[in-house]
């Protein structure tokens, strides 16, 4: 065994008193991925994340499929915020095919994507919950998820992977009489998560845990790029639906949620108060929305775009989504570069975790909004 | 080379796109119910009038930089003013070091060398209050021998600048035979000026073999130790089956 | 769905079962019963109702039901059975199993779904029969650079330290295990048993996650035994003993937990603390340490650690009963025992049995075991009930509580109970 070794490997180095965790894949709590975590005692000295662990290359596999049948395995790195990560695709490849949404498309989209985004956050809040070993909390998000995963399924025909948003609109128009379902289902559902507050977030031992751990300071968040609820949490009004309104974001009436601690509570915290502002999106544009007309624009078999490049983004459940796509004249994208919130939000892992209690690394880790499949991508 | 005019708008293509696409009465009869949304979003109003003949979107491929320098014809009318404010800003500084590649609303591309990459970056960090970096795409070009990193900086701090999107591109000389880290496939690491980037770049050196010079930790992000095969996202390196 | 082997046939399944019973019979006439005889003339048998044993009275005993409760009841009072079956470890192994299936119904009741089900077409009432007969299917995996021996043993003796707690618990008059005078300090001791087995477990399984519960646990169990012992002593200064049944009867007009309430407090909370339940369930929190100290035990081994753990929920729980709330003591609600069944016999059908020597639990004993199993149900019941409210404490969270509040507390709780005490108040001599 030569000293040098190539780049990317490393020995792993055996230290009397720093214990070496590995944390993961196959670990109750850590997801699809590995935290590297050194321990001095209960405290971690340094944490290394190592995602990659479900990574599907789905940026190669664009390269070889045409702009239609990308869909279906571009959403494959969040199934259970499917829509949202197709949006800025959507978004992308409309600018390339220089495509007009119709108006009633873009309502369907923006309700299917809040309605997507509360699928996940629930499944987030429901993991949460479990990490922290309060067992209700695993149970009753996953129950009442299955609200919004009906309506889902009504409107696309699958409960999670929709594969509903196509380049130039959505594949099909809603059920009749959708509205009054979704009015009733998104009320009780928004009567459910008050609940929450009760039993999760008024919780003193939640809160005694959560509160001043991992504190991640404005100036920090900013300059480790965070995204999303992580940001918010952090005090930076940040929100591309407010920032820079994609379809009809800028219609609807709805706010952002920041908070200014910094830690994982406020971190916790952000995507369930998120949920009553996409309650509020969906009734808005349930409201707004043209009873009827066209959803999608027909297509071309196998459109072909210019020689153009594009960066589209969507804040998705996890913040910012961006997609670079580049064209070349070709049926098939040149480059599709996802960049999703949970590979930016990985960067705070170790930076966080160092110094913390090991008590605190699920806590933590968790309300980063992190999404391992996502990061792998 | 002043490259203000040198700047082509791609806006203008997703309205000449679409006007041959219209033909179905659907789409038109929603479009009439409905303007476009975008037109509401900004100050800049899209030009629709303006259109490009289609050889010119060839020539005006981003990665090419040698003919957007010959075609510097095309009278551009329609700039979105802050965009291009921000684009003169370091066209003023730099002069020919950076190159604007195109100037879209709330995009901005500037095409830098990768020895002035560095400074450029800092002025942009530290003038323009681009404070973050959201994504870092490498892109193989084999037929111009070059693999191009682009990085997309964005704003948190500066209000005016948070719908916009600033992508500085370099590029670094691509072998045809990879040693990742070891042949001349080199960039200088962004790390220090933007700490955001920090897995991006990693990810960009496994994907693409491009070794960032001052990281300081250019391991394996996503893929496993013992890969052994030419980086993944090159475009000679073929999935099997296709 | 079950696929039955496709070379089944019924004829070969009777034969099989006829050649099994052939060759049970043939054993046991040429092997058993000659050594039961032999057992029966060379070991000195009991006087049982004033004759002696013999195997001929035995054997007689045996054939006739009617005659049989002598036996019966003689068997009761052996020191076997006592801690075996009724107020030892056979008793708390059954309320355990009670306590697992409540668990898992209550908790899913709380979180909205339905819980066991389909097995034992009733509500899942086999739905542990059935865990367990899988725990003993499952091989046991035990870790390359373990000290085997040591960590075959830790199952063992973590079963052994609770079942010796149990028989430790009266559960009515004269019904205990062991009726010792120094039966709370006896508690004291066995409880310091388990960290020990802990930590022994966790070090010998030579494995991260083990160690890291272990140490865990430790440092759990040592800052809260000392705010579980002090919370008792005012129990003992007011009753002026340590052994259990006494201090049941001095329960009788009045519940210590009406002048102790504090105390009372402190030790479920250090209850809670020792038996490593939610919110304190630290050493085997999963989502930081895997299971704990328990990740490397598999199959049955992970049983009877389980079968240990819910053996000390009820005995922490019987001893809480035992010191706050009455024990036994409790109004006679149990009907009295038909005299008539005894002077004229059962009668089933056209056959009347007079069955002398009935009956075998006296009035007194089964309603004290009601009351004991009713207050102990609804002491486990606050028990489980955390977890379904609360998440996991955090290890400086829990060590502050237990070494700054709970001690403070149970200090507060002796000044009470000697207040009490030399206010003449409680005590030997009080008012009340």
């Amino acid at each position: 065994m030569t000293t040098q070794l190539p780049p990317g490997l490393q020995l792993e180095k055996v230290d009397e008193r720093i214990m070496t965790l590995n944390v993961g894949p196959q670990h109750p709590g850590s997801g699809h991925m590995r935290l590297i975590v050194q321990v001095d005692g209960d405290y971690i000295v340094a944490c290394d994340p190592d995602p990659g662990y479900v990574h599907r290359g789905e940026e190669k596999m664009c390269e070889y499929r045409n702009y239609i049948t990308n869909i279906p395995h571009l959403e494959r790195p969040v199934i259970h915020d499917s829509c949202n990560i197709l949006y800025p695709y959507c978004l992308a490849v409309e600018e390339i095919l220089g495509l007009e949404v119709p108006e009633r498309a873009k309502y369907v989209r923006v309700i299917a994507s809040e309605l997507n985004r509360c699928v996940y956050t629930m499944y987030w809040l429901a993991i949460y919950g479990i990490f922290l070993g309060h067992s209700t909390m695993f149970m009753w998000p996953m129950g009442d998820r299955e609200l919004l995963i009906d309506l889902l399924e009504k409107i696309t025909g699958a409960r999670v992977t929709h594969a509903y948003f196509v380049p130039g609109g959505v594949r099909n128009d809603l059920p009749a009489n959708f509205e009054d379902v979704c009015l009733r289902q998104v009320n009780y559902f928004e009567k459910r998560i008050k609940e929450y507050a009760d039993i999760f977030y008024d919780n003193p031992i939640l809160i005694s845990r959560t509160e001043n751990t991992g504190i991640l300071s404005r100036q920090d968040a900013i300059r480790l790029g965070t995204t999303g609820s992580v940001l918010r949490a952090s005090g930076v009004d940040f929100d591309i639906r407010k920032k820079e309104p994609y379809d009809v974001y800028e219609n609807l009436d709805f706010q952002t949620n920041v908070l200014q601690s910094g830690d994982s509570y406020a971190r916790s915290k952000i995507p369930w108060l998120d949920m009553f502002e996409s309650c509020r999106i969906i009734r808005d544009a349930l409201r707004k929305m043209p009873k009827s007309g066209s959803v999608r624009v027909k297509l071309k078999p196998n459109p072909k775009g210019g020689d153009v490049e594009v960066y589209r983004r969507v804040e998705s459940g996890r913040g910012a989504l961006g997609m670079h796509v580049i064209s070349k004249s070709k049926p098939e994208p040149y480059r599709v570069k996802i960049s999703v919130g949970s590979f930016r939000n990985l960067i705070c892992i170790p930076y966080l975790l160092r110094g913390e209690k090991l008590g605190n690394m699920p806590a933590v880790y968790w309300s980063l909004n992190y999404w391992p499949v996502e990061a792998d991508r | 080379m002043s490259s203000a005019d040198t700047t082509e708008t791609k806006d203008t293509k997703k309205k000449r796109t679409r006007k041959p696409r219209t033909t179905k009465s659907k789409t038109k009869k929603s479009e009439e119910i409905n303007p476009p949304a975008e037109t509401t979003t900004t100050e800049i109003t899209t030009p629709s009038e303006q259109e490009v003949a289609p050889a010119l979107v060839e020539e005006i491929v981003p990665e090419t930089e040698e003919k957007v320098e010959t075609e510097d014809v095309v009278p551009q009318v329609d700039l979105p003013k802050f965009e291009k404010s921000l684009a003169d800003k370091i066209t003023q500084k730099f002069g020919s070091k950076a190159e604007v590649a195109y100037i879209k609303q709330n995009r901005i591309r500037i095409n830098v060398k990768k020895e002035d990459i560095k400074d450029i970056a800092l002025y942009i960090r530290d003038e323009l209050n681009f404070d973050h970096a959201e994504s870092v795409s490498g892109v193989d070009y084999p037929d111009a021998k070059k693999i191009e990193v682009v990085y997309h900086l964005g704003s948190y701090t500066d209000p005016e600048l948070s719908k916009q999107i600033l992508a500085l591109a370099t590029s670094a000389p691509r072998e045809e035979d990879p040693n990742p880290g070891r042949d001349s496939t080199r960039l200088p690491s962004l790390r220090e000026i933007f700490y955001s980037v920090e897995f991006h770049e990693r990810e960009c050196f496994e994907m693409l073999g491009v070794y960032f010079d001052g990281h300081p930790d250019n391991r394996r992000l996503l893929l496993p130790e013992d890969w052994a095969d030419i980086p993944p996202l090159r475009k000679d390196f073929a999935i099997k089956g296709r | 769905m079950s696929v039955i082997a496709p070379k089944f046939r019924l004829g070969y399944f009777i034969k099989a079962l006829l050649d099994n019973i052939f060759w049970a019979v043939v054993l046991l006439t040429l092997a058993g019963i000659p050594a039961i005889m032999i057992l029966l003339f060379y070991i000195d048998l009991p006087i049982i109702d004033g004759q002696i044993l013999t195997p001929f009275l035995a054997f007689t005993w045996m054939t006739h039901p009617e005659m049989s409760v002598p036996l019966v009841k003689a068997f009761m009072q052996t020191d076997f059975f006592r801690i075996a079956a009724f107020p030892g470890f056979g008793f708390g192994a059954l309320l355990a199993a009670g306590v697992i299936f409540v668990e898992r119904k209550m908790l899913a009741k709380l979180q909205l779904r339905v819980g066991p089900f389909y097995c034992g077409k009733v509500e899942g009432i086999l739905q542990l029969m059935s865990d367990g007969i899988k725990l003993l299917t499952k091989e046991i995996i035990i870790p390359a650079k373990a000290d085997k021996p040591i960590f075959w043993v830790a199952p063992l003796l973590f079963v052994g330290t609770a079942a010796a707690f149990v028989s430790l618990i009266p559960v009515a008059p004269k019904t205990v295990v062991a009726d010792i005078d120094v039966g709370l300090l006896a508690v004291f001791a066995i409880i310091g048993f388990f960290p020990i087995i802990t930590v022994l477990s966790s070090w010998s399984a030579n494995s991260k996650y083990p160690f890291i519960g272990g140490i865990r646990a430790l440092h759990q169990m040592i800052s809260f035994e000392i705010p579980l012992i002090l919370s008792l002593l005012g129990v003992v200064i007011l009753t002026g003993t340590l052994n259990l049944s006494e201090i049941v009867e001095s329960q009788a007009t009045y519940w210590w937990i009406a002048f102790l309430p504090v105390g009372a407090i402190v030790f479920f909370i250090a209850m809670l603390a020792e038996l490593e339940r939610i919110p304190f369930d630290l050493p085997e929190a999963e989502s930081e340490i895997v299971a704990g100290w328990l990740t490397e035990f598999s199959g049955m081994m992970y049983g009877l650690v389980q079968l240990g753990s819910y053996l000390k929920l009820y005995a922490f729980a019987g001893l809480f009963v035992v010191l706050f709330l009455g024990g036994w003591q409790g109004p006679m609600v149990w009907p009295p025992f038909p005299e008539e069944i005894v002077t004229e016999g059962i009668t089933m059908g056209p056959v009347t049995a007079q069955i002398p020597g009935l009956p075998l639990f006296s009035q007194e004993m089964l309603n004290g075991t009601l009351w004991f199993i009713l207050k102990t149900a609804a002491v486990i019941f606050f028990i489980l009930l955390p977890r379904g409210v609360f998440p996991r404490i955090r290890i400086d969270l829990l060590l502050h509580v237990g070494w700054y509040r709970l001690i403070g507390l149970s200090f507060v709780n002796i000044f009470i109970a000697l207040g009490l005490l030399y206010a003449g108040v409680l005590g030997p001599e009080g008012i009340l």
